[in-house]
C-alpha cells in the first residue's frame, strides 16, 4: 500500500476515542499482564519457593538449641519454631512485596517501557496500584508455602473461627500499611534509580526491631521504641497472638495492634502519596522517567 | 571536524596494554568506580551488615548454652553464628556474582563490545567477580569488627589462627569460585540459569550449618551425606575450629578440612575453566552474545 505523507499525518492525527476503561479494570489488566509474565518463569518460581523454604528448614534446626523462656515471658506459646516461622514468612512476604514494587519500576525503566506506559492515558497511580496488588498476591503464594513447610516440620497453629477472623483483619491491615511503604520506596527509586534506601532501611530495621526472630522484650528499653515505628511490629505481634495463642478480635492486645495499624495507614498514606507526586513530577520535569 | 580528520582519528593506532594483569586491574577499577557511584547503596549495605550481627546477638540470647556446647562449639551462639554469617556472603559472591555480572553485560549489550576488543576474556571474567569480592570483604570485616569489638564475641585472632583461617578461606574461595565458573558457563548458553545458582547457594548455606551446629543433622542421614558434597561445609567447619576452639593447623580435623578443600579445588578449577570456555565459545559461535 502506498501512503503519501499527508495520509500518514492524517492517520497519526486521527483521534481514536478512548475511555470506558475504568481505573479498576486497568489495575486488573496490570495484574493479568504481570501474572502472564511471571507464569512464563515456572522454573524460577519453583526454585524461588524452594530457596525460601531453606530459611524455614534452617530455623527448624535452630529451634532445637533454643530455650522458650523469653517467648513465655512475652506472652506467646512456648514454641520457637512456630514463632520464627511466622516471623520469617511474614517479614519475607512484606519485604519481597514492598521491594518488588521498586523492582518493577526499575524493570520498566531498564526495558524502556516506563515512558511508553505513562504516555498512554493510564495514570501512574493506577500503574502503581496494579503493580503493587500483583506483588502482594504473588507474595501470598510464598507466604503460604513457607507456612505449609512449617506445618510439615511441626509448627502448631491455633485455628478457630475467632483467630481466623482476626488473622484476616490483621492481614488486610498488614498489606495496606506496607503498600504505603512500597509507594514511598517507588518514589525514591524514581529519583535515585538504584539502591532504594526506603526498602533497604525497611528490611534491616524490621529484622532488628520488629521481633522477627525474638520477642521485643529482649531489646534494651532505649531500643524498643524503634520497633514501634513499623507496622510490621504490630502485625507480627497480632498474628502470632492469633495463630499461636488462639486470641481473637476481642483480645485487648489484638485491639491495640489493630488500632495502631489503622493509625499508621491514616497518618502515613497522605504523606506517601504527596511524596510520590513530588518525586514523579520532578522526574518528569527532568525528563528522566526512562533513565536507569 | 571534516571527514578526512575523522577518518584519520579512526586510523590512529592507539597503544594497547597486552599485560593481562593491567587488563585485570582496569576491569576491577571499572567495577570499583561503578560500585562507588552508588554511595547510598553502600551506606545502606554497611548498616544492614551491622543490623544482621546485632540480630544474631539477640537470637543468641534465646539459645541454651548447654545445647550448643553439647555439639562441641563452646557456649557462645554469637561467636558460632558470626563465623557462618561473615563467610557465607563470600559463598554467595563466589557462586552467583560472575553469572549475574555476565547476564548484566549481555542485557546491557556490552559483552559483545568487550569481546571484540583485544582483552584477555579470562581476565575480564575474573575482574567481573571483583565487585562481589570487595562488597563481601567489607561485610566480612564489618561483621567481625562489630561482633568481636562491639558485642564481645570471643574469637581467637592470634597470628597462628589467622594464618590457618586464611588458608581455609582461600581454599573456600577457590573451590566455590570454580563452581561459580561452571554456573557462569551454563548460564551464558541457556540464559535463564540464575534461579539454579540461587538455589544452589541457598541449599549450600543451609546444609553447611551457617546458623546451627551440623551435629543436629545426624537425625537426618540423607541431609548429612548431602552436606558433605559441598566444599563450604568443610571450610566453615575448619574456620570455626580455628576461630572458636583455637585449633591449630596440626589439628586432625582442620588438616582433614584443608585436605578435602584442596581435593575439591584440584577437581573443580579445571572443570570450571573448561565450562566457562565452553559457554563463551558457544555463544560466540551461535552469535548469541547479545541475546537474553
Amino acid at each position: 500500500m502506498d501512503l503519501k505523507v499527508e495520509d500518514i499525518v492524517k492517520y497519526l492525527a486521527e483521534n481514536i476515542p478512548r475511555g470506558g476503561v475504568g481505573p479498576f479494570e486497568k489495575a486488573v489488566a496490570f495484574i493479568i499482564r504481570d501474572f502472564k509474565i511471571w507464569w512464563t518463569y515456572k522454573l524460577w518460581i519453583t526454585l524461588d519457593i524452594l530457596s525460601s523454604l531453606t530459611f524455614v528448614a534452617t530455623y527448624y534446626f535452630v529451634s532445637m538449641i533454643i530455650t522458650p523462656q523469653a517467648l513465655i515471658e512475652a506472652g506467646y506459646a512456648a514454641d520457637f519454631l512456630t514463632f520464627s516461622v511466622i516471623g520469617i514468612s511474614v517479614q519475607h512476604y512484606v519485604f519481597t512485596s514492598v521491594s518488588s514494587l521498586s523492582d518493577a519500576i526499575r524493570e520498566e525503566q531498564w526495558n524502556g517501557t516506563m515512558e511508553t506506559i505513562l504516555s498512554s492515558t493510564t495514570s501512574f497511580r493506577v500503574f502503581l496500584l496494579g503493580e503493587s496488588a500483583f506483588r502482594f498476591i504473588i507474595g501470598s503464594y510464598f507466604l503460604l508455602a513457607s507456612l505449609g513447610m512449617g506445618v510439615l516440620l511441626g509448627i502448631r497453629l491455633v485455628l478457630n473461627p475467632t483467630s481466623i477472623l482476626a488473622v484476616f483483619v490483621l492481614t488486610i491491615l498488614l498489606v495496606a500499611s506496607h503498600m504505603v511503604i512500597g509507594v514511598l520506596g517507588a518514589a525514591m527509586i524514581l529519583k535515585l534509580k538504584q539502591g532504594d534506601p526506603i526498602v533497604w532501611a525497611f528490611s534491616w530495621l524490621t529484622q532488628l526491631f520488629s521481633g522477627v526472630l525474638y520477642p521485643l522484650g529482649l531489646l534494651p528499653d532505649w531500643l524498643k521504641w524503634v520497633g514501634n515505628a513499623f507496622p510490621l511490629t504490630y502485625s507480627l505481634d497480632g498474628l502470632r497472638r492469633c495463630l499461636m495463642n488462639g486470641e481473637g478480635l476481642d483480645s485487648p492486645m489484638i485491639i491495640g495492634n489493630t488500632l495502631k495499624l489503622i493509625l499508621f495507614i491514616v497518618v502515613v498514606l497522605p504523606f506517601s502519596l504527596w511524596f510520590f507526586k513530588k518525586s514523579y513530577d520532578s522526574t518528569r520535569r527532568e525528563g528522566a522517567l526512562g533513565q536507569y | 571536524m571534516n571527514q578526512p580528520e575523522i577518518l584519520q582519528l579512526f586510523r590512529v593506532e592507539e597503544k594497547r596494554s597486552k599485560s593481562s594483569l593491567r587488563q585485570l586491574f582496569a576491569v576491577v577499577w571499572a567495577q570499583l568506580k561503578m560500585m562507588l557511584a552508588y554511595k547510598s547503596w553502600l551506606v545502606m549495605d554497611l548498616l544492614s551488615t551491622l543490623a544482621s550481627v546485632v540480630m544474631y546477638y539477640f537470637v543468641g540470647l534465646q539459645v541454651d548454652p548447654h545445647q550448643l556446647s553439647r555439639s562441641g562449639w563452646g557456649t557462645s551462639y554469637l561467636a558460632f553464628s558470626l563465623v557462618g554469617v561473615a563467610t557465607s556472603n563470600y559463598l554467595w559472591a563466589c557462586l552467583t556474582r560472575l553469572s549475574h555480572s555476565i547476564q548484566h553485560e549481555i542485557r546491557g549489550g556490552t559483552l559483545e563490545t568487550i569481546a571484540v576488543t583485544p582483552i584477555n576474556m579470562l581476565m575480564f571474567f575474573i575482574g567481573l567477580t571483583a565487585r562481589g569480592y570487595l562488597v563481601s570483604l567489607i561485610y566480612l570485616v564489618g561483621v567481625f569488627t562489630v561482633g568481636v569489638y562491639g558485642l564481645g564475641a570471643k574469637l581467637s585472632f592470634t597470628p597462628q589462627s589467622l594464618f590457618v583461617f586464611i588458608i581455609l578461606f582461600v581454599l573456600m574461595l577457590v573451590s566455590n569460585q570454580a563452581l561459580g565458573l561452571v554456573a557462569a558457563g551454563i548460564i551464558m548458553v541457556y540464559k535463564r540459569g540464575d534461579p539454579l545458582v540461587f538455589i544452589l547457594a541457598a541449599v549450600n548455606e543451609f546444609l553447611a550449618g551457617v546458623l546451627y551446629p551440623l551435629e543436629l543433622l545426624k537425625r537426618f542421614p540423607a541431609l548429612q551425606v548431602l552436606s558433605m558434597l559441598f566444599p563450604y561445609t568443610y571450610a566453615l567447619d575448619g574456620m570455626r575450629r580455628v576461630l572458636i576452639l583455637g585449633a591449630s593447623v596440626f589439628d586432625v580435623n582442620v588438616l582433614t578440612d584443608i585436605l578435602v578443600l584442596g581435593v575439591f579445588s584440584m577437581l573443580l578449577v579445571p572443570l570450571g575453566l573448561k565450562m566457562l570456555g565452553w559457554g563463551y565459545d558457544r555463544i560466540r559461535r551461535e552469535g548469541t552474545t547479545s541475546s537474553y
